[in-house]
């Protein structure tokens, strides 16, 4: 798997983190100079990245077991200001730890591998998402 | 020495939490966006800020958005979320690598 043409590649992601620019752009580009590309060849906006995260990470967490964690804390203790500012730390906190755990991988592995991984993962994490959310329906359809 | 109520609250929330996040799938979707991302900042306050909005309405709401709209229907469309970003990333590193061969 790791061929001396691997290595090459390795090598552009940890260059281009030390400029400060981007990983992904450069493959993006890459694939856009060969004439196979998507529609949007350009590297997403700030903004674009900004929603689509928000987005994502917004559904994914609404009713998930750390809200109603927060929920019922906050509930308990009768004192939801201090609930939500703990909660709101280490969300952040777990937030920081997630995007440098993701730079740090983009240092180790080719762009195009850590897009393939990043994209199998998202995938099955929608998948198990998604069941979860038709499993009662499916469970009432067949039982 | 006695340790105030408040900070041992707001502690205990902050360990349950953190402790409850780590590996969660919304960390890992972190990981996997800011990863292939060019703009770590911009995958933080994204994350970070849909993240407090959330805990928002789970403490200070009660619930919230959850009561209003049902949860599976919520959790569905953060699956096809989740679906479109996965799909795509896996089409660009095969039409990368089809390039590359």
């Amino acid at each position: 798997m790791w061929s001396p043409q691997n290595k090459a590649i390795l090598q552009l992601p940890v260059a281009v983190i030390r400029s400060g620019s981007n990983t992904v752009a450069a493959a993006r580009s890459a694939s856009a100079l060969n004439g196979q590309s998507e529609p949007t060849t350009n590297a997403p906006t700030a903004g674009a990245i900004f929603m689509g995260t928000f987005a994502t990470v917004f559904l994914a967490e609404l009713g998930d077991k750390t809200q109603l964690a927060t929920l019922l804390l906050s509930a308990q203790s009768g004192r939801p200001l201090l609930v939500f500012i703990g909660s709101a730390l280490a969300l952040v906190a777990s937030s920081l730890v997630g995007v440098l755990l993701g730079r740090w991988l983009a240092g180790w592995i080719s762009p195009q591998r850590l897009e393939l991984l990043a994209g199998s993962l998202m995938l099955l994490l929608g998948s198990l998402l998604g069941l979860q959310a038709i499993g009662p329906w499916l469970t009432e359809l067949f039982l | 020495m006695t340790i105030s109520p408040d900070l041992l609250l707001l502690a205990s929330t902050f360990s349950t939490v953190f402790l409850a996040e780590l590996g969660d799938k919304t960390q890992l979707a972190t990981v996997a966006i800011s990863g292939t991302s060019n703009r770590p900042l911009y995958v933080f306050l994204g994350s970070a800020s849909a993240l407090v909005l959330a805990s928002f309405l789970g403490a200070l709401l009660g619930g919230g958005l959850a009561e209003v709209v049902p949860a599976q229907l919520l959790q569905l469309a953060a699956a096809i979320g989740f679906l479109v970003i996965g799909g795509r990333l896996v089409i660009n590193a095969l039409a990368t690598k089809q390039e590359q061969s």
